[in-house]
Parts: C-alpha cells; sequence; structure tokens
C-alpha cells in the first residue's frame, strides 16, 4: 500500500500540485486521471521520488519515503518497477538485456536462472520470441510490453506506468490494460497508473483519483466513475460528443 | 553567477560520478565498451589527421627557415618536438573534443530526454556513475595512447612529406628525429593528454546529464559542451605548460 499525505509541490514559485491525499492499496489497479497538465506526471514522479516535493508525506507500507536516506531510497526503489511513457528502454541494448539489466545489477543469480526469469517474463507480456530484437526494430506498442516485463522482473512491490497507452491503437491499449490489471492482481502489486484514457479508465481503474488544476477533485471506483455528479469530472470523462450521446442514451 | 552554478554542478556531479559502483564487473564490461566505442574507432581519423600534420609542419618548417646555415636535419628536430609538446596532444585533444565529446554529449543528453536515466534511478542504479564513469575512464585511458599513435604517424607524415618534396633526404630527417631528444617532453605530453582526456569525457558528459527538453536542446547542448571543452583545454594547456616550465 502507498499513502501519500498533503503533498504540495511547485516549480518556480508556481504551484502544481495542492494538497494532494491518498492511499493506493495493493492488489488493485489505482488510476489518477486528469487533462493533460493537470499534474498527474508531476504527481507520479513525486511518489517515486523522481521529484522532491515541498511539503507532505508518502508512506510506502508505513515507510516514510521522505524520510529516508540515500542508501534506504535505493534499497526501495529496488522495489518498484515502472513503465515510462515512451518505454524507456535502453537503445544499445537487445529486448533480453533489457530485461535482464536489473537482474544483473543487483542480484547473484547464474546466467541459466536469468535467462529462465527473462523467459518468464516475456511470456507474461506475450513476447516470447523477441529476446533479440533491439528496441528501434519493435513497434510502440511492443516496447510498452517489453518495458512492462522489465518492470517486473525483479518481481517489485510497486508498480507504476506513466501513460501506458498513450500513442497505441485501442486494440493494442486493451492488451496493455489487461497486461497491467492480470499483473497487479496475479502478484498483488500496488499499481498507479497515469492516465487520460477513458477505456482505461472503465477497464481498470478499480480506484481513481482525479485532480484538476494540481487539486485532488475526487475519487471513486470505476463503477461510480459513470454515475457521479461532479461537474469537472463530467466535463472531462465525457469531452467528447459520442461519449455525452452514449450518457444520454445509458440514462 | 550562471557560470559558476554550472561550475558547482559540475562537480556534484563528479561526486556522483565517482561513487562506489553497484556491481564492479558491471562497469568494467561498460569500461571496455567504452574503450572499443570511443577509444578504438577514433584510431583511424587519429591517423590520417597526424599523418597530415607531420607531413605539414615538415614543409612548413622547410619554408619558413630557408638559410644554407640552417642545417637540414634540424627540420625533423622541429618536427618531432611541435608534435610531442603541442600538435599531438592538444590538437588532438581539441579533435577528440568534437569527435568523442559531441558523442558523449548526444549519448547522455538522448537519455535524458526519453527518460532512460529516470530508468536507471527508478531501478536504483546510480545513473551518474553508471553512465559516466566507464566513459571518463575508457578516455582517460586512450588518450596517451591515441597522443603515442599520433607521434608516430606524424613522424611517418614528416618522413613522406619531406624527402617527397625533396626539401630532406630520409637519412637527414631520421638523424634530426633522433637528435637532442628531451624524455622529458613525452611525459609532459602524456600528463597533459591524461588532463584533456578527463575533460573531453567529463565535460560533455555533464552538459549531456543536464540536458532539459528535446531533440533540439540535445544538439545545441552537444555544440555547447564541444566548445567549453575546447575553451577548457587550451585554458589547462596554458596552466600546465606554465607550471611545467617555469
Amino acid at each position: 500500500m502507498i499513502e501519500i499525505k498533503n503533498i504540495c509541490k511547485s516549480f518556480e514559485g508556481r504551484p502544481v500540485l495542492k494538497d494532494i491525499s491518498m492511499a493506493f492499496d495493493a492488489g488493485k489497479t489505482n488510476l489518477i486521471i486528469g487533462k493533460s497538465g493537470s499534474g498527474k506526471t508531476v504527481l507520479l514522479k513525486s511518489i517515486v521520488g523522481l521529484l522532491k516535493i515541498d511539503s507532505g508525506e508518502i508512506l510506502y507500507h508505513d515507510r516514510n519515503f521522505c524520510q529516508m536516506n540515500f542508501k534506504e531510497r535505493k534499497k526501495l526503489r529496488q522495489e518498484m518497477g515502472m513503465v515510462f511513457q515512451g518505454g524507456a528502454l535502453f537503445d544499445s541494448l537487445n529486448v533480453e538485456e533489457n530485461i535482464r539489466f536489473p537482474l544483473d545489477m543487483f542480484t547473484y543469480m547464474t546466467p541459466n536462472e536469468k535467462r529462465k526469469r527473462v523467459d518468464f517474463c516475456l511470456e507474461h507480456v506475450n513476447m516470447s520470441k523477441a529476446n533479440k530484437l533491439f528496441p528501434s526494430e519493435i513497434s510502440g506498442g511492443m516496447k510498452k510490453r517489453v518495458a512492462i516485463a522489465r518492470a517486473i522482473v525483479m518481481n517489485p512491490k510497486y508498480l507504476f506506468c506513466d501513460e501506458p497507452n498513450s500513442g497505441l491503437d485501442p486494440v493494442t491499449s486493451n492488451t496493455i490494460d489487461e497486461l497491467i490489471l492480470n499483473i497487479t492482481q496475479e502478484f498483488g502489486i500496488t499499481t498507479i497508473v497515469n492516465t487520460h484514457d477513458m477505456n482505461s479508465v472503465i477497464e481498470i481503474g478499480q480506484s481513481i483519483l482525479f485532480i484538476s488544476g494540481g487539486e485532488k477533485c475526487w475519487e471513486g471506483t470505476n463503477k461510480e466513475v459513470l454515475n457521479t455528479n461532479h461537474e469537472k469530472l463530467n466535463d472531462f470523462i465525457f469531452a467528447s460528443n459520442l461519449s455525452k450521446q452514449m450518457r444520454d442514451t445509458l440514462k | 553567477m550562471n557560470y559558476f552554478k554550472h561550475i558547482g554542478d559540475y562537480f556534484l556531479l563528479m561526486l556522483k560520478v565517482f561513487a562506489r559502483p553497484e556491481r564492479h564487473i558491471i562497469y568494467f564490461r561498460q569500461t571496455l565498451k567504452e574503450i572499443e566505442n570511443l577509444g578504438l574507432s577514433s584510431i583511424g581519423i587519429v591517423t590520417i589527421i597526424s599523418i597530415f600534420m607531420g607531413g605539414i609542419v615538415t614543409l612548413q618548417i622547410h619554408y619558413n627557415l630557408v638559410n644554407p646555415l640552417f642545417p637540414r636535419y634540424l627540420i625533423g628536430v622541429g618536427n618531432r618536438d611541435i608534435l610531442i609538446l603541442e600538435f599531438s596532444s592538444t590538437i588532438l585533444g581539441l579533435m577528440m573534443a568534437g569527435k568523442i565529446g559531441s558523442n558523449i554529449a548526444t549519448e547522455i543528453g538522448s537519455m535524458r530526454i526519453s527518460e532512460q536515466i529516470e530508468s536507471l534511478e527508478i531501478m536504483g542504479v546510480n545513473s551518474a556513475g553508471y553512465l559516466i564513469l566507464p566513459k571518463v575512464i575508457a578516455v582517460v585511458f586512450i588518450s596517451p595512447i591515441l597522443f603515442i599513435l599520433s607521434v608516430f604517424f606524424g613522424l611517418i607524415g614528416g618522413l613522406i612529406a619531406g624527402p617527397g618534396a625533396g626539401i630532406i633526404t630520409v637519412i637527414q630527417y631520421l638523424d634530426g628525429v633522433q637528435y637532442l631528444f628531451v624524455p622529458f617532453y613525452v611525459k609532459f605530453s602524456i600528463i597533459k593528454s591524461l588532463v584533456f582526456g578527463f575533460i573531453i569525457s567529463s565535460v560533455p558528459a555533464y552538459f549531456g546529464y543536464n540536458v532539459k527538453g528535446g531533440a533540439l536542446e540535445v544538439g545545441k547542448t552537444s555544440t555547447q559542451s564541444v566548445v567549453n571543452s575546447s575553451i577548457l583545454i587550451l585554458f589547462f594547456d596554458l596552466i600546465i605548460t606554465q607550471l611545467f616550465f617555469k
């Protein structure tokens, strides 16, 4: 479980996150949704410690991340996996080497054990025969899947995904959502996903935090999100004419 | 003020770079890769430039010192000392700042904008150490070797151009190359090439590591890193020369 309490963050005096609190449960896909520029990525990067918050607390199973020293943070980070927007695979390494990288760096597994672990992760993301391909040789969706495989290779307790569906077609997007959901439930991971993909919200939003202008506006589940009367959330979710028509038809 | 901030940030980055590696064997393998990528791939260009440089210096010495009282073998002496003291260390350093420096700044800068550096940090890897330390060690290691190669091929260049242009015989040239040889000059230039190697690798790495924005900024940063490295090479050339020859 990850808990954030009263997080504030500003850039050069301009507040970007304003007093945000939320609890993200383990074994659930927790979504942070909001418009572009609403502060989703800043919040996610603050939670993982890539950005330093101005005030507030971040608790990983009651361990206060903000009070940890460099060594403690480094140790905790080995329990984290992150999927970046563009995949962030290392260009100079092939798929297998990319996934094996954390194992090489932090474990004393034998080459055979590492190979088995890499194959296991690749199977989980349906990329069994892509071991020797380089990132430049695979599609955007495949990159995201490899990034997910790399993120889970160390058996993380916490998984963070920054807009995993951006730039993907609806079918691939669904596949990625299913993968995230399955992995989260199978391994009991605390997963936080940043997204503005409405399909993801409906499909995998077991817990949703909606932020707007750096403020927490709403929290609930995918079942509640369609029936809420929250004006800003409705404006965001039913932004297109098609979705408005669908809502009216359903009503 | 901005300049002082850069100096401060540079030294803070170097502290991170020289922190204890997570796995020595991985850093060692990475260093070998960098020696191949940055060092061995430079041998060709160093050879070509040094041959032409040695040839041109040989011809220039002759054309500028036309005097019947001037012994011809001194052309060889001049070429050797010029190559050892300045051309093969400083000029080579400037050239390497362009080739290796821009390569390092672009590579690390691209990794920054594509979030690969953040990805390393999330894994708990010291990204500065993992990305920069092997490059610094590789370039510092390869610089004296490239310097020695450059002197050798520069002398070969003189040997081709001098007798080829009919200004000196092969015997006179080889006599000159061996005449009044001061081993200290080589030691001095190797020290210079070590310092230049550090500048060529660490300064572009600093610029690449701190790049913000997109592809356009990576390009600008690459240029900026080459300019700054070149200025620093000349500045340290001046200081080291003054320190060793005062």
